[in-house]
């Protein structure tokens, strides 16, 4: 049965009208300096720490989990894991081949071209936390923060593609935004004929859309998306995802075009941090600045990027 | 005095730390969006019980816990359950009186009014949730309202 036991009865109306306004007050105060001035980053920084330990301790018993699954597999399964890894890898490396070919050939192109677009040089492998940020975004917790170097908006990778980018970082985590969350933006271009736009994503981890294709555009079913580089958040020429659906109403100026993302959104453990390769110039040289989407922010001065092209010019 | 306050503290202090971790257990993407907002209802629970051990403090602090879990603005989950804990201290001697029902449905008012502060405020800072998933939380968290009454009542006696 439901019931209060509490003889509490005192009724401070007043006081409570009083605090209910202070505190509303200081909740504003703070949304505001948060939103306009990055001046609460730091003591975010030092509370993430303080919630660090519980996340590790909700995370930790299905790490464990897992950990205990592996070590109980019998060897008739690893045999097997091993034979199908042998069978990826000798794909890739035959693969690898034909693209350190592509790559010498794309870098001299690019120099006739002077334009130098930038593939990711150095990576770091994180592990996605089994955390839940909020149900309603499309957030991860990645157990890699400041302390390793990952800063924000820094482009995040999988096997498949590029998973998002860092939206916050804490001291030893950092926040995900994935491509898929209803807030994100990528410039991508069609890998087919290089027609350049950009890739929403929809708050679904199975579908992006893109809304600013012209009815009259060349785009079919199949294509694939890669990142086109502009705006500098994302290193160019990686797999965004591939185009499922193209409507095409006559009424209307703009199509309607969906994507499949080619990263395993909603079950990826391992993703790629990437740092930009030294020396990528900044990729403006296409087209003005006009295409620079809001949510991928310019590389921050502290980069090593910077210091390396100030030197070379 | 003094140590009539600490013992009531304990309870309110280890059931809060129960419902953040609730509140980050990753559940399967199917039940996901079914998840009820615990935390809030504990503060709700302990507004209404015994407004003087935490009260608004208690609340605003677990708002801000929430902000930095969920990576929100910090101050949205704090002044949307600082106002709603208001409302709720404020209800509580009729709260205590109602029937079950009548207890739920308030609840379910009280938590509609948090979710809707936290919906103005992510529609106001420019990254508004489009699903209307969000609005099942106040279902489910009315209708979980009566069990964990119960728990917390159990306890509190302890």
């Amino acid at each position: 049965m439901v019931a209060f036991r509490s003889s509490d009865t005192s009724a401070r109306s007043t006081g409570l009208l009083l605090r209910c306004v202070l505190f509303a007050l200081l909740a504003i105060i703070m949304m505001i300096v948060d939103k306009r001035y990055d001046h609460l980053g730091k003591i975010r920084r030092a509370l993430s720490i303080v919630a660090y330990p519980a996340q590790v301790a909700v995370a930790s018993p299905f790490e464990g989990w897992a950990w205990l699954r592996e070590s109980v597999t019998t060897r008739e399964a690893l045999r097997a894991d091993k034979a199908r890894l042998e069978e990826q890898l000798r794909v890739a490396q035959f693969r690898l081949q034909r693209y350190e070919a592509l790559e010498a050939e794309s870098r001299r192109l690019r120099a006739l071209r002077d334009n130098t677009a930038g593939v990711g040089a150095r990576f770091l492998v994180g592990n996605v936390m089994d955390v839940d940020l909020d149900a309603f975004r499309e957030r991860v917790l990645v157990d890699k923060g400041a302390h390793d170097g990952v800063y924000v908006g820094q482009a995040v990778l999988d096997a498949g593609g590029v998973f998002g980018q860092v939206a916050r970082v804490g001291e030893m985590t950092s926040e995900v935004i994935l491509i898929s969350d209803a807030a994100h933006a990528i410039p991508v271009q069609d890998n087919r004929n290089g027609l350049r736009t950009i890739a929403v994503g929809t708050g679904d981890v199975s579908h992006l859309k893109l809304p600013y294709i012209s009815t009259a555009a060349d785009i079919v079913k199949g294509d694939l998306l890669v990142t086109s580089g502009l705006g500098g958040g994302f290193p160019a020429g990686y797999p965004v995802g591939t185009v499922t659906e193209v409507k095409r109403d006559p009424a209307q100026s703009l199509a309607d075009v969906e994507v499949s993302p080619a990263a395993a959104l909603d079950r990826d453990q391992e993703l790629l941090f990437v740092w930009p390769a030294a020396g990528a110039a900044p990729e403006v040289s296409l087209t003005p600045a006009t295409t620079k989407p809001a949510t991928t922010p310019p590389p921050k001065p502290g980069e090593p990027v910077k210091p390396l092209e100030a030197a070379k010019k | 005095m003094m140590r009539d306050e600490r013992i009531r503290r304990l309870p309110m202090v280890l059931s809060a730390l129960g419902a953040l971790t609730l509140a980050i257990v990753p559940l399967p993407a199917l039940v996901d969006p079914f998840r009820p907002d615990f935390l809030v209802l504990v503060v709700f629970y302990w507004s209404i019980e015994s407004p003087r051990a935490g009260g608004l403090t208690f609340a605003f602090v677990a708002g801000l816990c929430l902000d930095i879990i969920k990576g929100a603005v910090l101050g949205q989950h704090a002044l949307a359950l600082t106002l709603m804990a208001a409302w709720a201290t404020n209800l509580r001697l009729r709260l205590r009186v109602f029937s079950v029902l009548s207890q739920s449905l308030t609840i379910f008012a009280l938590l509609t009014g948090y979710q809707f502060i936290l919906f103005w405020i992510d529609g106001a800072t420019g990254n508004p949730v489009t699903s209307l998933g969000r609005w099942l939380a106040p279902v489910i968290g009315a209708l979980i309202w009566p069990a964990l009454v119960g728990l917390l009542s159990r306890l509190h006696e302890r």
